[in-house]
């Protein structure tokens, strides 16, 4: 197990920095001077070559790329050119609130989704069965910012249950809470009809396995087999998927952190591309693809910590 | 087949149970409104971005000085109101002695926080100075035009030299960003140049958190000794999308914020409750550029075709929500030099476009036009594109994202600009005519002068019109400046679109004349 972990780890090492050479080429092909849009209508050309020169941009991309690298591997993520704040700082300022976004989501739509595959794997082809599958659906097709606009709309505007904007007062745990709710609503609902369809599937494939039947056969009370022999094989998918799910929560984020103008990596990423704040972009690129590569590492981890079969996968 | 018979109701719930979990729901659910109410001390404000550091001499814009004119003083600041106007700020008087030459003097006891001294002549020199010093490289040296020096007479008292008169130093220079104070002794302290913090203040109030992309929270200063403000607390809200703000808003997060013009009918017939919308109008200025290097608009008669083709009041209607005014120049409503009429009346004239066009053989022109990928400018360009079409003008819309847009005419970045021919163009523009010229002069062709228009009077009256202290002499110079731009064919003039905003009847809110908002004179209504 210890070497299938370190294997993994070292694989996550590689996928990060060919991702970082890649997203470096890739956010520098972008049409557009960032001195330009940076210092605005009223830069002399001497101001613009200043700034170019003290974001490294005068000198070849392939310098520019090893510069990054050897920087972030000292821990240096560069200053940002605005507030001449580190951008190790402003991206850690905004970590949190999107880690908080992201895992909220998921915890809740996996508390609903799992609950609901297994209801509706178990009373297969019942009416309630087909009400949960309608409603899964449903939640799947719904994009998460009308979901965001409507709970807006019901939740913080006529009902003033929940606030609208920001992330909560610091400190004030209930506070954070309650600013968490409804992103965390719209960011969730989707997954909770994925999570749920994907459950009913897997349950349902498992449960006509041989072994579900030795067990039965057994007499192995009904919900020892369903959590024992059943739920943790089928659970096997979600997880994987709930792993690559993170990747794409992210993107959703954008879209919630913009909606209830809360702050956060996704909305960092988009305000620093349209101002072309280059050493920003890459701080919270840098950041998210970790936190993709480690969320799937993570997944495939306990993964094999479910299934023994996959842990011979990387021998 | 063997029925699955697991359970998943085994919930001990009986009918008290659920009353009293449903009675708690209830409770919790009303806790927000209670832990959300504001004290009456508090003004929460929208800005449309967060604010980023606290030098005023890189201050990038509106949403830095919003926080820098609360914890900062300048020597005059701008009047809240519907027209206009400076009051003095730190300054107990201040006086142009001759047209190169203004005296000031600073009031007794303003003192900088945390131990820092008494605001004096020096830190005068030193802010402004600092400004157009070529080592420090402030993107806002271009603020202070002429300026030489600043000589101290005096503890409190000095004298601001030009190599040659400024006018605009009154309206955009003295009362806005690079008129900001600071303390020589913390700026030296911080190695010439202040970071994100400020490390000590002189207004009225100081940032006691900064919680980036989400909220700044200003308190009083306490250490500050002049007029007391009417609010404990100034909490500025970073929300770039206007129906966020509107939407937070109505949910009673926000006190204030500017909103869309899409909802402005529909707020001003039903505003939500305690609340007043206002109009204000706004500086941009929007027109439609025409590139005079460019082979296919090299015949002024295509040029006007073009100008006569397209209808701005349809414009209005349809990008604008009839909530905008079509423009007569590139100088707004309310500022020296702005014209009464302009030369193409606003709604065009087809039948003279198509004339124009037979006369120059170019019926049936085809022409590209760049666009901003806003939905406002996409919407006008639809318009334009539509009118045009009516003149026998085929326009293509070329959809740019900001960063590649806003590089398209600028010479150092290649030759793209020579295939540049129309391009939908918007500008922001501060109290001072110079501001809106300065872009369209023969040093700016090919820099931000993209429809490389080069004429050597309005270069001249450009000049003449920095230096001019008589108003109506300096209002006549830019009105002739914009005669010219419209002359030459290459600009029609567009909107300055406006500035609708929404607050709360509990406050009566200070603006500048744009509609921007001065926290420091908000008061409680």
């Amino acid at each position: 197990m210890f070497l299938y972990i370190v294997k993994r780890v070292g694989l996550g090492a590689v996928i990060i920095v060919i991702a970082i050479v890649l997203l470096y080429g890739m956010i520098h092909l972008i049409p557009g001077d960032p001195a330009s849009i940076i210092l605005g209508p009223r830069a002399t050309p001497e101001l613009r070559a200043a700034l170019a020169a003290k974001m490294g941009l005068d000198k070849p991309f392939p310098v520019q790329i090893a510069t990054f690298l050897v920087d972030v591997a000292r821990g240096d993520l560069g200053t940002d050119v605005f507030s001449n704040r580190p951008v190790a700082e402003i991206v850690f300022s905004q970590l949190p609130h999107t880690l908080a976004l992201i895992i909220a989501a998921i915890t809740w739509a996996m508390a609903i989704g799992i609950p609901l595959g297994c209801y509706s794997a178990l009373h297969r082809n019942t009416m309630i069965d087909k009400i949960t599958g309608v409603i899964s659906v449903g939640c799947i097709t719904l994009p998460s910012f009308l979901v965001a606009l409507y709970a807006l709309l019901v939740f913080a505007v006529w009902l003033k249950w929940f606030p609208a904007i920001g992330a909560g007062r610091t400190g004030d745990l209930a506070s954070q809470a309650r600013h968490l709710v409804l992103p965390a609503f719209a960011i969730g609902l989707g997954w909770v009809g994925y999570i749920a369809r994907l459950v009913r599937a897997s349950m349902l494939e498992v449960l006509a396995e041989n072994h579900v039947r030795t067990a039965r056969a057994f007499g192995l009370p009904e919900r020892v087999v369903i959590f024992r022999y059943v739920l943790r094989l089928a659970i096997l998918p979600t997880v994987t998927v709930i792993g690559i799910g993170i990747g794409f929560l992210l993107s959703a984020a954008v879209f919630i952190e913009v909606v209830f103008a809360r702050p956060g990596i996704g909305k960092l990423i988009i305000d620093s591309i349209t101002t072309r704040n280059y050493p920003v972009v890459m701080g919270a690129v840098l950041a998210s693809t970790v936190l993709f590569v480690v969320s799937t590492t993570l997944s495939d981890i306990v993964n094999a910590i479910l299934d023994p079969r996959i842990r011979s996968s990387l021998r | 087949m063997r029925r699955d018979k697991f359970s998943w109701t085994r919930i001990p719930i009986n009918r008290r149970r659920f009353l009293a979990g449903a009675a708690l729901g209830a409770a919790t659910a009303t806790l927000p409104r209670i832990a959300w109410s504001a004290g009456d001390g508090v003004v929460k404000g929208r800005s449309y971005a967060d604010w980023g550091q606290s030098d005023p001499a890189f201050s990038t814009g509106v949403t830095d000085e919003e926080v820098h004119a609360l914890i900062y003083t300048k020597l005059i600041q701008y009047t809240p109101g519907r027209s206009w106007g400076w009051q003095l700020d730190s300054a107990a008087s201040i006086e142009q002695t001759d047209p190169t030459h203004i005296t000031f003097a600073l009031k007794p006891g303003i003192g900088w926080s945390n131990g820092y001294g008494e605001l004096n002549a020096a830190d005068v020199k030193y802010s402004f100075e600092r400004v157009i010093d070529p080592d420090l490289a402030a993107p806002n040296k271009p603020d202070w035009g002429t300026l030489d020096r600043v000589d101290v007479t005096g503890e409190r008292s000095g004298v601001i030299v030009f190599k040659e008169p400024f006018q605009p130093v009154w309206n955009i220079t003295l009362p806005y960003i690079s008129g900001n104070i600071v303390s020589k002794k913390a700026v030296e302290e911080a190695g010439g140049r202040l970071g994100p913090d400020a490390p000590t203040v002189s207004g009225p109030y100081k940032v006691k958190e900064h919680r980036l992309k989400e909220r700044t929270t200003l308190v009083r200063n306490p250490d500050w000794s002049g007029p007391r403000t009417d609010f404990d607390e100034i909490q500025i809200f970073p929300i770039d999308d206007e129906n966020t703000a509107q939407i937070a808003f109505e949910a009673g997060d926000i006190d204030f914020t500017r909103v869309s013009l899409s909802s402005l009918a529909n707020l001003k017939a039903s505003p939500p409750a305690g609340s007043t919308v206002a109009e204000y109008p706004s500086l941009y200025y929007v027109w439609v550029g025409m590139n005079l290097d460019n082979p296919a608009l090299n015949d002024i008669r295509v040029r006007q075709a073009v100008q006569y083709a397209i209808d701005v009041p349809a414009i209005m209607e349809a990008a604008y929500f009839g909530a905008a005014k079509p423009s007569t120049g590139i100088i707004a409503p309310g500022l020296i030099g702005h014209r009464e009429k302009e030369l193409v009346p606003p709604e065009g004239n087809l039948a003279k476009a198509r004339e124009l066009l037979d006369a120059a053989g170019a019926s049936g022109i085809t022409l590209t036009l760049d666009v901003l990928n806003k939905a406002t400018n996409v919407t006008a360009a639809q318009v334009i594109q539509a009118t045009c079409a009516q003149a026998d003008i085929t326009i293509d819309i070329n959809l740019r994202e900001s960063g590649d847009f806003w590089s398209l005419g600028d010479e150092s970045k290649g030759d793209g600009w020579k295939s540049m021919q129309l391009i939908l163009n918007r500008f922001s523009m501060t109290p001072d005519p110079y501001y809106a010229t300065a872009w369209f002069t023969c040093e700016q062709v090919g820099v931000w002068n993209w429809e490389r228009f080069c004429n050597a009077e309005f270069d001249d009256l450009h000049k003449k019109a920095l230096g001019e202290v008589d108003t109506a002499k300096r209002a006549a110079m830019y009105e002739r400046m914009q005669d010219l731009m419209e002359e030459s064919g290459a600009y029609r003039f567009i909107t300055h679109e406006a500035a609708p905003v929404i607050y709360r009847d509990t406050i009566a809110p200070a603006l500048r004349p744009d509609g921007l908002p001065l926290y420091r004179f908000f008061k409680k209504a």
